[in-house]
């Protein structure tokens, strides 16, 4: 079980997350939404050790994450959210060299790797160069560093981001076969209609603090709203989206 | 003057303007660089030490001068001419290693296509852009390079009078030989460019290592020629036939009226060469105004591989099998690193090679001794200092939150993946090019001890390589100007001549004794468990890093700790 405790994070005394709680559970997929700037992906950072939190606590299994990182870093898989990869290695090299760095058995770690590149459709291209990969086949090569070592924390920042279709029914099948099998999996994502799919349960941050945290279900029974995004726009948005897109249109004929 | 260049400058059009600014900052790759980097300031930096070099030549030519002043009109020539060899050599050099530097920045590349295609400026604004800024860089360079010497040495050698033709020929001939350089090179780019762009890619990469490799070795093995008759032995003939060098010292001569008949024809040369690296430098922008730049965006940079070479490294702890290859690759792969390994491994090339033209041409019986030591101390030191300057080069830095996600080992394990790494690829292939250079040296055996020796002081120098250096090679964010380059440069210059003379004549002395021998093989190797010992102990308390940063402004004095200790 992942846990976060009064969590905050400012940046030069600016808060870009500020005391934000929420369990997410073995067995669960929970979603974490926001607005752009909002500080999903500086939470998830926080949980992955990229960085520091300024207050606060991230637990794993009940026990802070700070007190054994290099365990805890064993058990975890993370898919960033901007496919940044080292463009002068190919494909098969990058999951090679990340699967060394896990300290994984050769043989073993291979199978896994050629497997899954077959699986999601990038085995023909394993020996091409990562810098002439789409954005999709770098979001694949991500996703299979992420799980390669069988993490039982998975955290996807944006996961479905350059997926083609087919790639992208299979991860979120994937998704909810990692839960089912007793994996904590926490991901955030601006696709509504997919996460208010997957997710057993929601976290929403607005501003840096938190704002919701419950099942979708209640969510909607709560707020006597249809769906995922009715319950998103009333928490997390602003300003009228119409008119907004009113002014643009003005702005440029001006 | 500046008001005049200022006026210059805003009858420019501004996205001309804008885009000269920006690829002027870009002759290095900004994206390597640290948050905190300053590229203007890097710019001065190199400035610096073009203009302290000019500097020292010219303040040690002055007390030449003035201790051993050329008595005849032959030793005024032969001064002379020397001076003239050495700043055109020089400057080529200079002129060459900034054209391989900028190499893909001559032409438009694929960003610059994508990004600029869309905005309304003119392919031929882009095109004048770049070249205006590489030809500001390299001005810069010559300016730097030859403003203390290009005034007071005309002066001192042919005095006021003849310094009002010695310094115009003077100038126009370096930027006549700067050009001549530059063209070929935008000529020969241009040329391979016609080809399809991913197999130009490959050649370009392949050329720009020939060229750097080309520059260096015609700098350390052109000599100097400094009386008319041995120009004209025929076991020269063909040496200043082929080496542009020396046409355009020919070219210098011509236009300050000191050119002996019998080398005009080599004056000639110079200026036909100038002629065809233009023409051939103007046809190079041509085509790719025409053809390339639309190319640039059409054609993919890569095919997709069939195969790939998935090697490994037997018995090597898995860190290490990560850490190599990936450090091979980024060499190989990465156009920036493969230039600055080259730059050194080009010097290393360059001393053996010349090790070589004395072996060939020495008749001497071919025993070791300082004249040979010196040299593969050289090399071994400039091998592994180069290297390690080149591992703090990053590849991506945006790719390196893989490493922190991955950092399951403890430091000192990553500072020994990095250790082996410097041992293979810098340590031993000198071992190798010694080994084969050491080949007709009898006995034997002592060129066996002396590799023996050469090893160890090449793990004395990886340890002391590896002090402070704690991160995994190729992923910290590169900082210049934090380390005084002048005061690294020069200061290690002179220590190391002093150690290696000491160290050489020591060396020779002990390789015929086997017991001193093995006493200074075990002192050495003591030296080297010392430093890896502390190099250990240091590693295991640090943090790798992965950013670079400059030294506080304030210093704390740790006064609170005194008190928290009581």
């Amino acid at each position: 079980m992942l846990e976060l405790q009064n969590v905050s994070k400012l940046f030069a005394g600016i808060p870009a997350v500020e005391n934000v709680s929420f369990t997410a559970r073995a067995g669960e997929v929970t979603g974490y939404l926001g607005p752009n700037g909002s500080g999903k992906s500086t939470t998830i950072k926080m949980i992955t050790g990229l960085i520091d939190m300024t207050l606060g606590h991230i637990l794993f299994d009940g026990r802070p994450i700070h007190d054994d990182l290099i365990s805890y870093k064993r058990r975890m898989g993370y898919v960033p959210e901007e496919p940044y990869l080292y463009n002068h290695l190919s494909g098969a090299e990058y999951l090679t060299m990340v699967a060394q760095l896990r300290d994984l058995p050769e043989r073993e770690s291979a199978e896994r790797i050629n497997g899954m590149l077959r699986l999601l459709g990038l085995y023909d291209d394993r020996h091409a160069s990562i810098s002439g990969y789409s954005k999709g086949m770098r979001q694949k090569v991500l996703i299979i560093a992420a799980l390669i070592h069988n993490p039982e924390l998975i955290l996807l920042d944006e996961p479905f981001s350059g997926l083609d279709v087919s790639s992208a029914l299979v991860l979120r099948s994937l998704i909810k076969e990692l839960a089912a099998r007793g994996k904590v999996v926490l991901f955030s994502s601006h696709e509504l209609d997919t996460v208010e799919r997957i997710s057993d349960r929601v976290v929403i941050i607005h501003r840096a603090k938190l704002v919701a945290d419950d099942s979708i279900e209640h969510l909607r029974t709560l707020m006597a709203l249809p769906n995922l995004e009715a319950i998103f726009s009333q928490l997390a948005v602003d300003r009228d989206t119409e008119s907004a897109a009113g002014q643009i249109a003005d702005l440029i004929n001006a | 003057m500046r008001e005049a260049i200022e006026k210059l400058v805003r009858r420019m059009p501004l996205s001309f303007r804008v885009l000269y600014r920006q690829f002027l900052l870009r002759v290095i790759d900004l994206e390597a660089l640290s948050i905190e980097a300053d590229v203007p300031r890097f710019l001065g930096q190199f400035a610096g030490i073009l203009l302290m070099y000019s500097l020292i030549r010219t303040v040690g030519g002055f007390f030449l001068f003035q201790i051993h002043p050329p008595t005849t009109p032959a030793d005024l020539q032969m001064l002379s001419w020397t001076f003239d060899q050495q700043f055109i050599w020089t400057t080529m050099l200079v002129v060459g290693l900034i054209a391989v530097v900028s190499w893909d920045n001559v032409f438009p590349d694929r960003r610059d296509a994508m990004v600029l295609s869309p905005l309304p400026v003119r392919p031929v604004t882009i095109l004048s852009a770049k070249v205006a800024a590489s030809c500001a860089v390299i001005g810069i360079a010559i300016v730097s390079l030859n403003i203390a010497a290009g005034i007071s040495w005309p002066l001192m050698l042919s005095g006021f009078a003849g310094a009002i033709r010695f310094i115009p020929a003077y100038w126009f001939t370096l930027v006549a030989a700067s050009a001549f350089l530059y063209g070929s090179i935008l000529t020969i780019q241009g040329f391979a460019a016609l080809l399809p762009r991913r197999y130009f890619l490959r050649l370009s990469a392949t050329l720009q290592l020939c060229a750097f490799g080309g520059f260096l070795a015609a700098f350390f093995l052109l000599p100097y020629l400094t009386t008319t008759d041995s120009f004209l032995l025929a076991a020269n003939r063909s040496m200043i036939t082929w080496a542009p060098p020396y046409w355009f010292f020919a070219l210098f001569n011509q236009l300050n009226g000191s050119l002996p008949r019998e080398l005009e024809w080599m004056a000639w040369r110079g200026w036909a060469a100038l002629g065809f690296a233009m023409a051939g430098a103007g046809a190079a922008l041509f085509s790719c105004y025409t053809r390339t730049m639309r190319r640039t965006i059409e054609e993919p940079d890569l095919l997709p591989a069939r195969r790939g070479a998935g090697w490994s490294l037997p018995f090597a702890p898995a860190l290490q099998k990560a850490i190599l290859p990936f450090s091979l690759r980024s060499i190989v792969r990465s156009r920036h690193h493969r230039v600055a390994c080259a730059f050194y491994l080009a010097i290393v090339f360059s001393i053996a090679l010349s090790m070589l033209h004395a072996e060939w041409t020495s008749a001497a019986a071919r025993t070791l001794s300082p004249d040979f030591l010196i040299p593969t101390y050289m090399m071994v030191v400039f091998s592994i200092f180069g290297l390690r300057a080149v591992f703090a080069l990053p590849v991506s830095l945006t790719a390196n939150w893989v490493w922190r996600i991955t950092q399951l080992n403890p430091s000192p394990k990553y500072a020994g993946a990095t250790r082996a790494t410097l041992f293979a690829f810098a340590v031993v292939p000198v071992l190798v090019i010694v080994g084969a250079l050491s080949y007709p040296i009898t006995p034997a055996y002592q060129a066996g001890e002396h590799l023996l020796v050469l090893a160890i002081l090449g793990l004395i120098g990886i340890e002391v390589a590896l002090f402070g250096f704690y991160k995994v090679p190729f992923t910290c964010s590169y900082l210049p100007g934090k380390v005084n380059i002048q005061f690294i440069f020069w200061g290690g210059l002179v220590v190391f001549t002093a150690i290696a003379i000491t160290a050489a004549q020591f060396e020779v002395g002990v390789l015929g004794h086997p017991w001193q021998f093995a006493v200074t093989v075990v002192g050495l190797g003591a030296v080297a468990a010392a430093l890896w010992g502390y190099n250990f102990y240091r590693a295991r308390s640090a943090v790798l890093y992965f950013e670079e940063l400059p030294e506080d402004v304030i210093i704390t004095l740790k006064i609170g700790s005194i008190y928290n200790a009581e």
